[in-house]
């Protein structure tokens, strides 16, 4: 989509061609004042350093202290990161993320390809109105997130109260309070958050692909299923990795939902980076070890985005 | 055309799938119309006055007025900053943009987590943690990346002979900035105030970090501290959560089209 706003000579009228010299320019690169427009960007730019760059840099200088933040910190050179892959609370952080990316991108893709696929066609009545529905969770703050969650698991909650209803009552649990069932419980709550927004997305992709393509698969006698293969599928690339990034970027960095919900217990078994992150640096400081975390989670991201891009590129 | 049986199967996977996403928000709305503070549910005897009383013994009053704030100044000068640096990027050009627009991008990227303990202890030795000082411009940085590159990329698509047109007029930069290029940026002004409002009326992570003074609290804070202290009173709990839904929730729903547009091209980085 912005490389169809990159491009302004096509979005430009007809007078305009006639005025367009040999040498193709840029809108207003006759009048580019570089100097100005640092004058200009200047304002954005401390206040972005202050708050994003310098703290970065400190983060990546701090990760390589032992420090209380009290006290005087004390060199450690690259233990912090070193402990990182050694840590048994870690290891069980990042296992979970790895879970969280199941449910928090893989799942609510297939769900959301799913749904747009079926609510875009046209001969499909109330699309927009489903649409809306299940874009409502994306909008609610986590702490209301966790609100509703922690009700619909409650131990007297809906879930537990249709098991019993139906004669299932040992089945019922405490859902979140449970070792075996908190992580599959919010993993689930997450697949809920996510599933509306690869759906709107996905929909507004396939509505950029040309509806002939659709007729040619039906003529050959193509089904759904075929149409969905050779012509819905490939056209949403574009899409498909807007929706990878948003959502993988998600699920590496999920906090507030466990957080408000179980704090990352019972025992760790729902703990994340970010939980021992903040644990870290708030709980029981050791501020290089939180610090090092953080760089470890720059790194990760930043690497997962290029490998998004990347693979959305080579196909085409 | 569709086959009858395929159509039928449609609406009835489409219908399931709402449903499944919609019971859980149905069922909390239930509870805050319930006279039960255990949570059971019972539509017979609606009790709106569930909403005031969770409001008043939440003191969300005041977390509203913190949250006005915050997400007001936020907005507003948000906004300002993104559109002088997306006119310096977009139009002016900017001495140095080789170097300084990637690094004004990598913003979009980076996590909050790996600047926001060092930004904790800046803040604190400049004596701005607990202050709506502090978290307005902790917001604010962090917006500057997603709003200069999606000003930049409006101010671009202007049509070049309107701004042309304009230049033999003899305007300067700063009145074509008012004059022709803000009017036709409109639409996406609108886009990104919709997502910064969201961003930070929503936002939980960083106000934890940066406010622990419930005076300057935003209200998902305020929210988190109620579910604390008010754990058997399911339903007053269940008011508060919709009340505090509410505003982003309509906001959404009148501009879905622009929020969505906003998402989509978020993430596109060129």
């Amino acid at each position: 989509m912005s490389r169809l706003v990159e491009n302004p000579t096509k979005a430009a009228g007809g007078t305009a061609k006639a005025r367009v010299s040999p040498r193709r320019r840029r809108p207003g690169q006759r009048h580019r004042r570089p100097w100005l427009g640092l004058l200009y960007l200047a304002p954005g730019l401390v206040v972005y350093a202050v708050v994003v760059l310098v703290p970065a840099v400190q983060g990546a200088w701090l990760s390589l202290f032992h420090w209380d933040g009290v006290t005087q910190a004390t060199w450690a050179g690259f233990e912090n990161y070193t402990n990182f892959f050694r840590d048994p609370t870690l290891r069980q952080a990042v296992t979970h993320t790895l879970y969280f990316i199941l449910f928090f991108s893989v799942l609510p893709i297939a769900l959301g390809l799913l749904s747009a696929a079926l609510s875009a066609r046209r001969q499909v009545r109330g699309g927009g109105v489903f649409r809306a529905l299940v874009f409502l969770p994306q909008m609610l703050t986590p702490a209301v997130v966790a609100v509703v969650w922690k009700r619909i698991y409650a131990p007297d909650g809906p879930i537990n109260d249709a098991l019993r209803a139906v004669g299932l009552g040992q089945l019922a649990h405490g859902w979140l309070g449970e070792y075996t069932w908190a992580l599959p419980a919010l993993g689930i709550a997450g697949t809920w958050g996510a599933f509306g927004l690869c759906t709107v997305l996905f929909t507004s992709g396939m509505q950029a692909i040309p509806g002939e393509l659709y007729d040619a698969v039906r003529v050959d006698g193509g089904g759904a299923v075929r149409e969905f293969f050779t012509v819905t599928l490939p056209g949403l690339r574009g899409s498909m990795s807007v929706v990878l990034t948003l959502t993988v970027l998600a699920a590496i960095r999920v906090f507030d939902i466990v957080w408000l919900t179980t704090k990352g217990g019972p025992g760790i078994s729902t703990i994340t980076p970010t939980i021992v992150l903040y644990q870290r640096a708030f709980a029981n400081p050791d501020v290089g070890a939180a610090a090092s975390i953080g760089i470890i989670l720059a790194v990760v991201s930043l690497l997962a985005t290029m490998v998004i891009v990347k693979l959305s590129e080579d196909k085409s | 055309m569709t086959s009858r049986g395929e159509r039928i199967w449609t609406y009835v996977l489409l219908a399931v799938i709402t449903l499944a996403v919609v019971f859980p928000l149905i069922w909390v709305i239930g509870d805050a119309l319930s006279p039960d503070p255990n949570g059971s549910l019972d539509l017979g005897h609606l009790t709106w006055s569930n909403f005031g009383q969770a409001w008043r013994e939440g003191g969300f009053s005041q977390y509203l007025t913190s949250s006005v704030i915050i997400t007001g100044s936020v907005v507003v000068i948000g906004a300002i900053l993104a559109v002088m640096s997306g006119y310096a990027f977009g139009v002016l050009g900017v001495f140095g943009e080789r170097l300084l627009f990637p690094l004004v991008l990598l913003g979009i990227t980076l996590p909050m987590e790996t600047f926001v303990v060092p930004l904790y202890y800046d803040f604190q030795s400049y004596g701005i943690t607990d202050t709506y000082r502090g978290i307005v411009l902790a917001h604010i940085g962090m917006s500057v990346s997603f709003g200069t590159f999606w000003m930049r990329t409006a101010f671009r698509a202007v049509p070049r002979a309107i701004a042309e047109s304009a230049e033999i007029d003899g305007a300067g930069t700063w009145t074509r900035l008012w004059r022709v290029y803000l009017p036709l940026a409109r639409p996406a002004i609108v886009t990104l105030i919709l997502l910064s409002f969201t961003w930070t009326w929503n936002d939980y992570f960083l106000s934890l970090i940066l406010v622990s003074d419930p005076a300057h609290q935003p209200l998902t804070l305020g929210l988190g501290a109620f579910s604390g202290r008010y754990l058997v009173h399911i339903n007053l709990l269940s008011a508060a959560a919709v009340l505090i839904s509410l505003p982003v929730v309509v906001l959404c729903l009148v501009f879905q089209r622009q929020f969505i547009r906003g998402i989509l091209s978020g993430a596109l980085k060129e």
